[in-house]
């Protein structure tokens, strides 16, 4: 019981100090509104239009081909590093390559799918374009 | 049924008895769930080859052949006794991640079924579609998958295809990419079903924290010694319910229902109201009996999981009834049944006790009647389907008079709604007989009166739909009926004649369920 009072003593400690620095400089710091303080902080650079823009979604299928590889990459790793271990102990080799094929070869079927019906192909939007152009003009 | 066949069957049907001349290796037991993938994987290769052919006849024969060929298998391994106790007792494969028995065939049958239907009935369906291959290919997968969460043992691996179903359901219900109201659904069933998902993956981390293993076996036998850990498996166990009730639109993750199944495409609403909904009766059935096993140490925790199911079952099952009453969309009426439907369903985990003499049975007829469900709910979306590929229109008002232009159509329609009823020359009276007369066995009668009074309710809103068809005068909107689209008349007529054909065949049906039930309190 004792560990959770301490728990308990830092937690108070914790919130109290922030909280207390906070009111303290509310009340003896002069109000002085200024339209530099309320900006977004952007590493110095002035910021420039709003953060609620809509992505093109060719972003999203490029990240969702991307995650293809990237698991194929994770569940890889722990069948390479067994495979020569396994190998001398064994077990046959077509055990060991066989299901680590089947699996790749399934990845393959989606990812060649998903490339001959053009998620890759990276089309312009007409409006976008319109778009952007008339931004950039004077 | 007599699980020892006789000699005329082949040696290979003695696949897990080690009793045949030669039998089959061990992974040949997940057949029917191979089949599907296999299927799947050929139509995204269909697709590849010929990525802008707009006809879908190739596709929906390749997926149909698929489901049949899965739904063979696992009618023919059913019929000869595999993963029964008297052939060897149950598969196991993965190191006990899947296991292959009466439950997990019987119901990848009633999936396998459900998806040939429905991808034949797309072929017309979809006819103007500009990517089909898509569809069908999102349809084998998640039937593939259901029928993985049918034979799943391990927690890890019922996670994992519940969300090889949930993923391409949400896809399949924003399907009709320009219509609103698809896109509206699927954006509401895929927020639902995240959520449902987290608790549902909460609840089997706090089962796994309480239990250290995932294996439902192991979990089962760390449950008589949880000590000071009971009170975390039970929030565990509570919070798995939920996800349960998500995947079979029951109280209290019902609310999805009737805005997903009337947005969606109405193949897609008969697909996910008929095979999902059974394949999480499959999963729930066989984690509450192996894992949480109503042997007193559940209770003994302080969560008496049977109770829980039957406040559950009677709510939904009135609720879904009364609310199907009111409607004016026959689409959205059915949601609404589809709801009471898994109000009833529960029965077969509501109507249990620990050492009940006809606990199997209960389950049982529960497992028969999803069963029957499957083909008189699916052909009676699909006849919907019919209706909005005219265009007629999706009130009762609207379907006045359909029997003048389709009579054959409007029969099988007017089966369905009987047989959806409970009415008695039909096989969905037989299943909630059954249903009824097990819960009255095992001690439970209020919940068949309960559900006895919900049927004669439905019995109103049911033959709302026949009047409108056969009595009501027909209207001008009935000139829209100007195609006689096959394949989609083809499926609901053979829906119907099986619903009709399962009144002699409804014998070998509840024996093959109630041993697969009973197999499971063994």
């Amino acid at each position: 019981m004792s560990d959770w009072i301490a728990i308990g003593a830092l937690a108070v400690v914790g919130i109290g100090i922030p909280l207390g620095m906070m009111g303290v400089s509310a009340l003896l710091r002069p109000s002085v509104p200024e339209q530099g303080k309320r900006t977004i902080y952007e590493s110095g650079e002035v910021p420039t239009g709003s953060a609620h823009i809509r992505f093109n979604i060719q972003y999203y299928m490029v990240a969702l081909l991307f995650l293809v590889f990237d698991i194929e990459t994770v569940l890889l790793f722990p069948w390479v590093v067994i495979y020569r271990p396994a190998l001398n102990a064994g077990v046959p080799m077509a055990r060991l390559l066989l299901p680590m094929l089947a699996f790749v070869g399934i990845l393959t079927v989606g990812l060649v799918w998903a490339w001959r019906n053009g998620a890759v192909e990276w089309m312009s939007s007409p409006r976008a374009m319109r778009r952007k152009t008339e931004r950039n003009q004077p | 049924m007599s699980v020892q066949q006789p000699s005329t069957v082949e040696p290979l049907a003695a696949l897990p008895a080690q009793t045949g001349a030669a039998p089959l290796p061990e992974w040949t037991a997940l057949g029917p769930v191979l089949a599907l993938v296999a299927a799947g994987l050929l139509l995204l290769l269909w697709d590849t080859v010929f990525p802008n052919r707009r006809t879908n006849t190739e596709l929906s024969v390749i997926a149909a052949v698929g489901s049949l060929a899965a739904l063979a298998l696992s009618g023919w391994y059913l019929a000869a006794g595999t993963g029964r106790p008297a052939t060897g007792g149950a598969i196991t494969l993965f190191a006990e991640a899947i296991t292959i028995d009466g439950l997990a065939l019987f119901f990848t049958a009633i999936v396998a079924s459900v998806t040939t239907l429905v991808v034949v009935a797309s072929r017309d369906y979809l006819t103007d579609h500009e990517t089909p291959g898509e569809f069908y290919s999102l349809v084998v997968l998640a039937a593939a998958g259901m029928a993985l969460l049918a034979s799943a043992s391990s927690l890890a691996t019922i996670f994992v295809a519940l969300e090889m179903v949930s993923l391409p359901s949400y896809a399949l219900v924003a399907y009709l990419k320009e219509n609103r109201g698809s896109v509206e659904a699927g954006l509401k069933y895929f927020l639902v079903g995240a959520v449902s998902s987290a608790i549902f993956v909460f609840g089997i981390s706090l089962v796994y924290a309480a239990t250290g293993s995932l294996l439902l076996s192991d979990v089962a036998a760390a449950f008589g010694d949880l000590g000071d850990l009971a009170g975390v498996a039970g929030v565990g166990v509570v919070m798995m319910i939920a996800g349960f009730a998500f995947k079979t639109a029951s109280v209290p993750v019902h609310f999805w229902a009737p805005e997903v199944y009337e947005g969606a495409p109405a193949p897609v609403s008969a697909f996910l109201s008929s095979a999902s909904k059974a394949a999480g009766f499959a999963v729930a059935f066989r984690v509450f009996t192996e894992a949480f096993h109503l042997g007193g140490e559940v209770t003994a925790v302080g969560i008496d999981w049977a109770l829980v199911f039957a406040v559950l079952a009677v709510v939904t099952m009135t609720l879904g009834n009364f609310a199907a009453a009111v409607q004016t969309e026959v689409k959205r009426m059915l949601a609404y049944s589809s709801i009471g439907h898994a109000g009833y369903a529960l029965i077969g985990l509501a109507a249990i006790s620990a050492g009940g003499s006809h606990n199997g049975a209960v389950m049982g007829a529960s497992m028969a009647h999803l069963f029957v469900y499957g083909f008189m709910n699916t052909g009676a979306f699909l006849f919907i389907a019919m209706v909005e590929r005219w265009g007629v229109g999706r009130t009762f008002e609207d379907y006045a008079g359909l029997g003048t232009v389709a009579p054959m159509a409007s029969v099988a329609m007017t089966v369905f709604m009987f047989s959806l009823a409970g009415l008695p020359p039909f096989g969905g009276f037989f299943s909630k007989y059954f249903l009824f007369a097990g819960a009255v066995f095992n001690g439970f009668w209020w919940l068949a009166a309960v559900g006895a009074l919900n049927s004669v309710l439905s019995l109103y809103y049911y033959s709302r739909v026949v009047k409108a068809i056969w009595i009501e005068d027909p209207t001008d909107a009935l000139a829209a009926v100007d195609s006689r689209p096959t394949a989609l008349y083809g499926a609901v007529i053979v829906a119907a004649v099986a619903t009709v054909v399962v009144l002699p065949g409804f014998g070998p049906v509840i024996e093959t369920a109630e041993a697969a039930a009973t197999a499971l309190f063994g």
